[in-house]
């Protein structure tokens, strides 16, 4: 049994969740630009140009662009490696996102890590991403009892698949988060699978969102196919996190078009349920028909949206592969505070020619 | 070296309040850790404990009594049992700036907090830059009866996480110290305290609230010429035993007492090599991939030409440490081995 938030602070008869024309195109290019990202990068790796993994979040663009919206500056996002678009949206720079895809210095691991394994918690508040899930679940719960303890209105927000919702961790954090009342909001990307595996080989109850009643908090299902219905939800759960009401539980469904990692062809997903989700789910195309349909925009600004998305790429593209790559002398610097690795060079600098 | 008074009874847990310094200011380990604790709290408002147990009821040694009256629950956390989220909240509060010491009951639990700690605290830094002042502390160690799940001695497991420190101090002078450095330190900090140690080993503790020891360095705590025994945590106090011993029939046994393990101090190691060109390493981690095969190896390799006889590592075998008496004490390095040891390499 989910339980609804009461009352929303934006009124759900408002189809714009409260936002400004400003901020509809902000989205609309958010959206876009993620959806481009994604594919142009799948196609750097499958031509072999782009070393590592990559972890597709196509078609849960509505998940990641909507909550990490709802986010101010100094709230933190702990996401995964599937939620780059989230990142983006919270203000990640691209040239240094794909920078690190390559494994140069301007990266934001500088190197000592790559592809969506990456954060900048001193500029946006978003943890470096690690694949052990949901691992930055009880991170999450730290930083929101350090915003309570200093006395700011700040919330943390965590993502994890719902994959993650089986491991002992993402039970441990949320009875942590509700136990303290915690201002943190608990995001599941529910694309349908972990991996392969798919929902009801995961977990013998119906929802994952009805799961938050077991820790005493509200837990909402929303379907991640309309971003603004994704915002508002996540909008009115930081805000009821901000104002000291504690953790929200929202589950975001939508369906992982690509495999797990570009490795995987994920033949596991039938058929049918991908085209269902593809031509009648893609909450791109669809929130460039709602803002058609209701003249925010005209064709002609989603052909400027489209030419600054590919701009975009494109910079970062010619940033990456000029940034030189790490002095391979350093590999051991910065283990530890004590030789000022990371406070003597903040960010970027350095490094050998690629 | 400190004075030290070897205290009868084994480290209890449970009821027995902490107590309180002797007349003449001799304080136990507990009781020196107590007061790193306390004054690093009286010092940083950003200084906070969490654990489970720790409030009311003071903690499973009693290390934290009192704390609550002092400071207050939002100090001095009570968690449920959670230890993936005690280190995870742990690393979190430490991000947005607070200096978290969080309380294992026992170090064994540390395990089950495991993925936390090696995965997320210690990495964080390495790939981020950012600080993380985190202590995780615990009793370590066996020798008390506590069998499998009570005695562990986790030393290498934290030591191959690289981004920790990991630090076991043998007396409370150097507990104090080290802790308050640990608190201090930007980095996150693993302190060990050996649970047979606590209310066994009392000495003269500086009252100074500036007192601080440095981590990464070892100390010499009995000089000698013949035989170096390295060490840390109880095995220090064993291997000062039998120097005693050793000394009536003329071997003088230098004991270096590591005191951290994770920075090594290889310099001190092959200092007192170099002088002695004998050494036993004697550890209370398995021998198998121990700490002490890393000193050893340090030494064959670095101090090859001081050498006058094999490199001895002393330390139990690779099964759980048993409940047993009989079993227990096979299990660890007693004096007379260490004695047996050092008459063998001096003989060489």
């Amino acid at each position: 049994m989910t339980t609804k938030l009461e009352p929303k602070p934006i009124a759900p008869e408002d189809w714009r969740a409260g936002l400004s024309e400003d901020q509809l195109k902000e989205l609309l290019y958010l959206l876009k630009l993620c959806r481009y990202f994604d594919e142009r990068m799948e196609a750097l790796y499958r031509q072999g140009r782009l070393p590592g993994a990559i972890y597709s979040g196509r078609g849960q663009e509505g998940t990641h662009v909507g909550v990490a919206y709802a986010l101010r500056d100094e709230d933190s996002l702990f996401p995964t490696h599937r939620d780059l678009s989230a990142q983006l949206t919270k203000g990640l720079d691209l040239q240094r996102v794909m920078a690190q895809f390559w494994g140069r210095i301007d990266g934001y691991t500088r190197g000592r890590d790559g592809n969506s394994h990456i954060g900048d918690w001193h500029g946006n508040r978003t943890w470096t991403v690690m694949s052990h899930l949901p691992i930055a679940y009880p991170v999450a719960c730290g930083a929101a009892l350090a915003y309570r303890r200093k006395g700011v209105p700040n919330v943390a927000m965590a993502i994890c698949g719902d994959g993650a919702t089986s491991n002992g961790r993402w039970h441990e954090a949320l009875n942590v988060s509700a136990l303290y009342r915690l201002p943190v909001v608990w995001v599941v990307n529910n694309n349908l699978y972990a991996y392969s595996t798919p929902n009801e080989l995961e977990f013998p109850v119906p929802t994952i969102a009805e799961r938050a009643a077991a820790y005493g908090m509200p837990g909402v299902r929303i379907d991640a196919q309309d971003v603004l219905d994704v915002y508002r939800a996540a909008h009115d759960a930081v805000e009821r996190a901000r104002e000291g009401g504690g953790p929200t539980l929202i589950e975001c469904l939508s369906l992982r078009w690509r495999g797990h990692a570009g490795h995987d062809p994920a033949k596991y997903v039938p058929k049918e349920l991908l085209d269902e989700f593809m031509t009648n789910k893609d909450p791109v195309r669809r929130f460039e028909e709602l803002l058609r349909t209701r003249e925010v925009v005209n064709e002609q600004d989603v052909a400027e949206v489209e030419e600054r998305v590919r701009a975009a790429f494109e910079a970062g593209y010619e940033y990456a592969l000029s940034s030189p790559l790490p002095e391979p002398g350093d590999v051991t610097k910065g283990l530890y505070v004590d030789d000022g690795y990371w406070a003597s060079e903040p960010g970027r600098g350095g490094g050998i020619p690629a | 070296m400190a004075t030290t008074t070897v205290e009868a009874g084994a480290a209890g847990h449970g009821a027995e309040p902490r107590g309180r310094r002797s007349e003449t200011g001799e304080a136990t380990y507990l009781i020196a850790i107590a007061e790193a604790l306390w004054e690093e709290m009286e010092r940083d408002e950003r200084v906070f404990l969490l654990g489970e147990d720790i409030g009311a009821y003071g903690g499973a040694f009693k290390v934290t009594e009192g704390f609550i009256e002092r400071f207050g629950p939002e100090r001095v956390m009570d968690t449920p049992i959670v230890e993936e989220t005690i280190v995870g909240m742990a690393l979190g509060a430490a991000m947005e700036g607070l200096r978290p010491v969080a309380e294992f009951q026992y170090a064994d639990f540390m395990s089950s907090g495991y993925d936390e700690i090696t995965t997320a605290l210690a990495r964080y830094h390495y790939r981020s830059g950012v600080p993380i002042p985190v202590v995780l502390r615990g009793p370590s160690g066996g020798g008390v009866r506590a069998s499998s799940f009570h005695s562990t001695n986790p030393e290498p497991w934290l030591s191959h996480a690289p981004g920790l420190k990991v630090i076991c101090p043998a007396f409370p002078s150097d507990a104090k110290g080290l802790l308050k450095a640990a608190i201090r330190d930007d980095n996150p900090c693993v302190f060990l305290e050996h649970k047979w140690i606590y209310r066994r080993i009392k000495e003269a503790v500086s009252e100074d609230p500036n007192f601080v020891v440095p981590i990464g360095k070892a100390d010499v705590k009995r000089d000698g010429r013949d035989v170096t025994i390295v060490a840390s945590g109880m095995m220090v106090h064993l291997a000062l035993e039998a120097a005693q011993a050793l000394a009536s029939e003329g071997i003088e046994v230098e004991v270096l007492d590591l005191r951290t393990v994770q920075p090594l101090d290889e310099e001190a190691i092959l200092a007192s090599v170099a002088k002695t060109s004998r050494a036993i390493v004697l550890y209370e981690s398995h021998r198998f991939l121990g700490i002490g095969a890393e000193v050893a190896s340090l030494i064959a390799q670095e101090a090859f030409e001081s050498l006058d006889a094999p490199v001895v590592r002393l330390a139990p075998p690779n099964v759980p440490v048993p409940f047993s008496p009989s079993l227990e004490d096979a299990y660890l390095p007693q004096v007379s081995d260490i004695e047996d040891a050092v008459r063998k390499l001096s003989a060489w």
